[in-house]
């Protein structure tokens, strides 16, 4: 091994490079792992790799060198699942988000009669920093662009990306899905006679409401205006009346003290369930239980009606 | 505008024939890693262009609640991307197969077999068809992604390429049977490339 150990681009090269046998002893280390993990190569070749860094899974790398073995053609270990090879401290400047440096393994073929592997480790931390930065502000801008800026809660665009997902869930599982549309009663009188700030406070409260009266695996969304839909998963159509009938009540016996004013106030809810043989989709249970919502308001207001 | 016949039924044979023996090698490097027995069943071809590809991958994840995607880049003459599309329950038999424990089976551990999996069967079935067309692969090292809805799908996909051959196996050890599909994103040069090492095989023979 003297050849290449003395070679000028082994021992300048940016990235760190070892040779094994099959036995896992290391027969190489060059000058990039001496400096970054201040061992040096006297010191650790003929040692077994995984003897010496107790933490690499044995198994899985002999199974990749047997691979390059067999295929004549490189294996990888990725940074991710893998995160590295050889833990060693990171360096960043880019904000510390890894504490060790997360590195690319290509492991090729370096003599195959005599059975060596030469592995190359890659130091990409920068570049998973980067990626792991531009990943956390994609979730962020995908949350905000699915939230009402007022309540907090989904918005139709949620809905409408979202809907089919659910669809396809609740069928593979032979689940119900129970959708409640309902509106404010006579909202346009709050707004006019309070104003628009106490308008908003009432929506807010009214959010929190759908909210405490909703489960976990239930989405509230505001679907615009002063209109809402609650999605209730795994639901048949009898136990969404009964939580429309719950918010109802709850909305009738709230009181709303905002500067001195009590403000009284009703909804009018739809309910719909979806059904295969009448629904294309939950676009279409929506426009059923649009309906039963528009019946409630022609009816009296105050009140519930289930779509059949 | 793409023509998903892009190979005619000359070239298509041929291909199939060279990818008949072209996994046969992977298989073989699978059953001896794992030191399992494997059989191969004769890998099914499709091709399909760009505006097919999404219906295609979302009517196979749709199956699922899960599946694994693996992406390679290849350089070279014969130039593109190798993706290998495995559903869960699948990869979980696959990790089974590589003497995982099932307790020791979690997300990383079968990212870490799909990678490798991924890697045996891009790399041998690549490099053996470059081979059999006299021309070298670069191979850049897979990547992986859980795709749990068509909406994980990276649109560099539908978008950089129009040539996409899908070649459907069963690999079958003792145990169970793994259905996976290797496919096949070839730039534009890629294809004129390959139709004409096609033709000059059907020359040969």
């Amino acid at each position: 091994m003297n050849s290449i150990e003395n070679n000028f681009i082994f021992n300048t090269i940016d990235n760190g490079i070892i040779v094994l046998d099959e036995n896992l002893n290391i027969k190489v280390w060059n000058r990039w792992l001496e400096l970054k993990t201040d061992i040096k190569a006297s010191d650790i070749c003929e040692k077994n790799i995984c003897e010496e860094f107790d933490y690499i899974n044995k198994k899985r790398l002999q199974r990749k060198i047997k691979s390059v073995f067999v295929t004549k053609n490189p294996s990888f270990f990725n940074a991710d699942p893998h995160k590295y090879l050889i833990k060693i401290k990171s360096n960043s400047i880019m904000g510390k988000i890894f504490k060790y440096m997360r590195q690319d393994i290509t492991i090729v073929p370096y003599d195959i009669e005599k059975k060596l592997v030469c592995l190359y480790i890659y130091d990409n931390t920068k570049l998973h920093e980067v990626n792991e930065k531009l990943k956390k502000l994609n979730e962020d801008l995908k949350e905000l662009s699915t939230r009402d800026s007022l309540t907090g809660l989904y918005n139709r665009r949620f809905f409408s990306d979202s809907s089919p997902r659910m669809q396809s869930l609740a069928i593979r599982h032979g689940h119900d899905i129970s959708l409640i549309i309902l509106d404010i009663d006579n909202f346009k009188k709050i707004n006019d006679t309070y104003g628009h700030a106490v308008g908003d406070k009432v929506i807010v409260s009214l959010s929190n409401i759908l909210q405490n009266n909703s489960r976990k695996s239930d989405f509230v969304i505001r679907f615009g205006g002063e209109e809402f839909l609650v999605l209730l998963y795994d639901a048949s159509l009898s136990f969404g009346e009964k939580i429309a009938e719950n918010i109802r009540k709850t909305v009738e016996n709230s009181e709303l003290i905002i500067k001195d004013n009590n403000i009284k106030y009703s909804l009018s809810l739809g309910v719909a369930c979806f059904d295969e043989k009448q629904d294309n989709n939950l676009e279409s249970t929506t426009n059923r239980a649009d309906k039963a919502l528009y019946k409630a308001k022609t009816r009296g207001k105050n009140q519930v009606v289930v779509s059949l | 505008m793409p023509d998903k016949n892009f190979l005619n039924e000359d070239q298509r044979d041929c291909l199939q024939e060279l990818m008949n023996i072209s996994y046969g090698s992977a298989t073989a490097a699978i059953a001896d890693i794992i030191n399992k027995f494997a059989k191969l069943s004769i890998p099914k071809i499709t091709m399909l262009t760009a505006d097919d590809f999404t219906n295609y991958i979302e009517n196979k994840v749709e199956d699922y609640p899960a599946c694994y995607l693996v992406s390679q880049l290849l350089d070279g003459q014969f130039s593109g991307e190798n993706l290998f599309l495995i559903d869960e329950v699948s990869l979980k038999n696959l990790a089974l197969e590589f003497d995982i424990d099932e307790e020791d089976i979690d997300e990383n551990e079968l990212k870490d077999v799909v990678l490798e999996i991924t890697n045996i069967i891009s790399s041998s079935t690549s490099s053996k068809l470059a081979e059999l067309i006299d021309t070298d692969i670069l191979f850049y090292p897979p990547n992986v992604d859980k795709i749990e809805s068509i909406d994980n799908l990276d649109s560099h996909y539908t978008t950089d390429y129009q040539h996409i051959i899908v070649i459907s196996t069963m690999i079958e050890f003792e145990e169970q049977n793994i259905s996976s599909e290797l496919i096949m994103m070839l730039k534009n040069d890629s294809i004129v490339f390959l139709k004409e090492a096609l033709d000059n095989i059907l020359e040969e023979y």
